[in-house]
């Protein structure tokens, strides 16, 4: 039997100063109707691209090796006219993506721009459109789905707006999904929803999808088949099972290896050189309100009452779903948020008594490091300047030089002297992260503050920045406060967990005990939403039940 | 952050504050130019010095300025806005018959500016390479290097004087055509600016992925995405040619609130010019707080 798309020596190329840049290199696979296939890469690996390839969808500078073929159905989509292309994109093969935020036009209801989806696709009035996009809102298992196209998507949480941009990719009743890492943006519990939509609507109407992420574990809870591509190249592709069980390339080795080794927790050696560790943090009765919004709106709490010790040497894990209050403990604690009321001691010190701002000394000791490692270097610094600004702001001098003192902490963070000539836009996110991490650490503070600081980056690159931290606390006695909703992430650096919900903390214990027998509802949903390698991938669809569903 | 009604007080005496300011500014400034009402009506009619000196005494231009000012401020409070200096008949008349043949104009060039930076913008947009797309520029730079009197002047040499298809005075259209050209090339560069960024928006992107007609995603999600720099753009035309167009009301002859400005300062017709002023001002607030409500009912999404 035909595959329903059969994808043959892909490559897309972009131009650069000296000649064309390969960025996926002949790539070739197939896939039947209601399959899975899971495409796994780290960024740069150019999944994303061979996603969009599918629809024609590349940026106009990109440039398709002529040998490549895209064959769907009885046609090959890079042959056809651009009309008959628009005609397939989101009746034939539609597509997802990864910020539901950005994906959705910001000025139209999301009523009108699923109604539009619809009108495109089929022949109807804007009535019946309508009607049917409530059908599709109800499918996609949104509240109220009769009403909430009125809504704007701002108005919506990230995993309702994913939901409405799945409602929009079924409005033409598409033969294939293209998923391209459509839950990295959301919660670990908003995804597993996500996770589960996209499987029973699969099963009910036999999609086949293509299912593209940087996390293994999410793409075996969703593929039949993977394929692992990197630097533009299939490094491997089978079964799901046989890929996990015996992968055959040294890279998906590691790339499994580093995902089951997050799963173990490495215990820090927490220096014994001190009997009684210096308290570096303290939080009793913290409450954070941020004003709201709108005419005679009442503030928001963004965080009640919440009570939190770390020592140095320590490092306390702060997890919760987005807007649970987290960042807003970090940002108070370093004086960006002004507490309503509580108190906050830092090394001893009553932050009230200062009027809730950090003075110079105490911004030495305490430094945030925080989750998007584009945004908080200045584009316009080389990475010397922007390694020396804590030196000048700080007004602090090294003994051997500032110079001296930054090439050290580079090397610290597995960085030569090579790139202090560098401007950030040509580091690697993994590279400005460890650049951001080396300048939170100039001025040797007592406390650091990670919100969320390996989100962005890649599994292999998450170790390097995880251990690196690990050393530090072993060598310094650095105390961390690391903000997360990655579980294992979390698993592997922290001592304790704290669990946030809603801005009340609503667990503290010693992190195997929260992992192992959480106690609070919320922490189970945690956990049990996180996705793990052991889920049994899903079973190849029998023939029986193909059959029933080709003729329903 | 501030409740509404305090966001609605706070610009209501904003705006107030710069009413008073405007008018205070223009109060000392045209008294400050050299001669008064009296000494041009001395020139013209030949009054003699102890004439003039009565004259000024019943007009009440001997009195001080801050004198002069309280009672204009009084007056003005109470909806009075005196009387003209040379035509003897209440500011208030003259302003009302000229304010209609102002807006006239404006509406109508603007209205045309506005037609045409839309138009070749959502064209150029659509088809980069294309000749409408090179008018982006070419209007553009027309609106910055050529001012709307040349333009006039030439105008008014070529097709009044030379060809003879139209009067010299009393013209509309060559107006609106000039001041709708002039506004186009002000709206229209930032506008397509603007629509070429959100082209690479990841939602425009969706769009593409839907299946939907390029002109639809330029008309329907583009254009609407484009809509606060487009109205921004045209209030701040809209505002220029609410005094803006004081030379080509003098140019060609119609009588609107620009030709009464003129006139007024010519004949240093201080409650004229202090009414011309302060109209202006307002009218500018009003159109800037408009442009504003505008711009928040396009975009529904909360500032900041």
């Amino acid at each position: 039997m035909a595959a329903l798309l059969d994808v043959r020596d892909l490559g897309i190329a972009f131009p650069a100063p000296n000649g064309m840049v390969k960025v996926v290199d002949r790539v070739s696979w197939r896939l039947d109707a209601g399959q899975t296939l899971g495409i796994v890469g780290e960024s740069g690996s150019g999944k994303s691209l061979t996603g969009l390839a599918l629809l024609r969808l590349l940026p106009a500078t990109a440039r398709l090796d002529p040998a490549s073929r895209i064959r769907y159905r009885d046609s090959d989509l890079l042959d056809l006219s651009e009309a008959d292309m628009r005609s397939r994109r989101g009746s034939g093969l539609a597509m997802i993506f990864q910020e539901p935020m950005a994906s959705l036009h910001p000025l139209l209801t999301v009523g009108r721009q699923v109604v539009e989806s619809i009108r495109r696709h089929t022949d109807c009035s804007n009535g019946e459109a309508r009607l049917k996009a409530a059908a599709l809102f109800d499918e996609a298992g949104l509240p109220d789905p009769g009403r909430i196209g009125r809504r704007y998507p701002h108005e919506l949480s990230g995993g309702q707006q994913q939901r409405v941009m799945i409602a929009m990719a079924l409005a033409g009743s598409p033969d294939i999904l293209v998923a391209d890492e459509p839950t990295t943006a959301l919660d670990t519990t908003v995804q597993a929803q996500i996770l589960d939509l996209l499987r029973s609507l699969q099963a009910m109407r036999g999609l086949a999808m293509v299912f593209i992420s940087h996390d293994l574990a999410v793409v075996t809870s969703m593929a039949h088949k993977i394929m692992v591509l990197r630097s533009g190249q299939v490094v491997e592709s089978g079964s799901t099972g046989a890929v996990l069980s015996a992968p055959e390339s040294a890279y998906t080795q590691g790339l499994v290896a580093a995902r089951r080794r997050l799963g173990v927790r490495t215990q820090a050696t927490v220096p014994s050189r001190v009997m009684e560790p210096e308290c570096a943090l303290e939080l009793r009765d913290l409450c954070v309100d941020y004003p709201g919004r709108g005419p005679f709106a009442q503030p928001v709490r963004a965080v009640e009452r919440a009570s939190l010790t770390l020592s140095a040497g320590r490092a306390l894990g702060l997890v919760g779903e987005s807007g649970s209050g987290k960042s807003t403990i970090g940002k108070a604690i370093v004086g960006l948020a002004r507490p309503t009321s509580g108190e906050l001691t830092l090394f001893g010190r009553p932050l009230a008594d200062d009027g809730w701002r950090l003075s110079r000394s105490m911004r030495r000791r305490c430094q945030i490091v925080l989750q998007n490692p584009y945004g908080a270097l200045n584009p316009r610094l080389t990475i010397e300047q922007a390694l020396i600004e804590p030196f000048v702001t700080l007004g602090l001098n090294p003994p051997n030089g500032r110079r001296s003192r930054i090439v050290a902490g580079l090397e610290e963070v597995g960085l030569d002297a090579g790139f202090l000539d560098r401007f950030p836009h040509q580091l690697s996110g993994g590279q400005r992260q460890r650049v951001c991490i080396a300048r939170a650490l100039m001025s040797e503070p007592g406390l650091l503050i990670c919100d969320e600081i390996v989100s962005a980056l890649d599994a292999s690159i998450q170790f390097q920045v995880l251990d690196l931290l690990n050393r530090m606390r072993a060598a310094r006695g650095l105390a961390l406060l690391f903000i997360g909703h990655d579980l294992e992430v979390i698993r592997y650096i922290a001592d304790d967990i704290a669990v946030m919900h809603r801005g009340t903390i609503v667990e503290r214990a010693c992190a195997d005990d929260v992992l192992d027998a959480p106690q609070h509802p919320h922490s189970r949903a945690l956990i049990a939403a996180m996705p793990r390698l052991d889920d049994a991938a899903p079973s190849e669809p029998d023939d029986g039940w193909r059959a029933q569903h080709r003729s329903a | 952050m501030v409740t509404l009604l305090a966001t609605v007080l706070i610009h209501i005496a904003r705006a107030a504050l710069l009413v008073f300011g405007v008018t205070v500014l223009v109060f000392i400034l045209v008294r400050a130019i050299p001669g008064d009402a009296v000494d041009v009506l001395a020139i013209e009619g030949g009054l003699t010095e102890s004439q003039a000196e009565a004259m000024r005494a019943g007009l009440g231009l001997t009195a001080s300025w801050l004198d002069q000012f309280t009672a204009w401020c009084l007056g003005a409070l109470r909806g009075e806005l005196g009387e003209s200096l040379r035509f003897h008949v209440p500011v208030a008349d003259l302003l009302l018959q000229a304010i209609p043949v102002t807006l006239a104009l404006g509406a109508a060039s603007l209205a045309t500016g506005f037609v045409l930076a839309v138009a070749v913008a959502l064209i150029a947009t659509l088809r980069p390479r294309s000749m409408v797309a090179s008018l982006v520029d070419i209007l553009n730079i027309w609106s910055i290097a050529i001012p709307t009197f040349c333009a006039g002047l030439v105008a008014i040499l070529v097709f009044s004087l030379w060809l003879g298809w139209l009067p010299v005075l009393g013209n509309f259209l060559v107006p609106v055509i000039i001041l709708g050209l002039d506004a186009a090339g002000q709206i229209v560069k930032p506008l397509h600016e603007e629509m070429k960024e959100l082209g690479t928006a990841v939602y425009i992107r969706t769009a593409r992925a839907k299946g939907l007609h390029p002109l639809k995603i330029v008309v329907g999600h583009i254009l609407p995405a484009a809509a606060p720099v487009l109205l921004a753009m045209t209030g701040l035309v809209a505002a220029s040619f609410i005094g803006g167009a004081l030379t080509m009301e003098v140019l060609f002859g119609l009588p609107g609130v620009g030709s009464l400005a003129f006139n007024a300062v010519n004949g240093r017709d201080y409650p004229l010019i202090q009414a011309v002023v302060l109209f202006l001002a307002v009218a500018v607030i009003l159109i800037n707080a408009l442009t504003d409500l505008a711009q928040r009912l396009v975009d529904p999404r909360p500032e900041g």
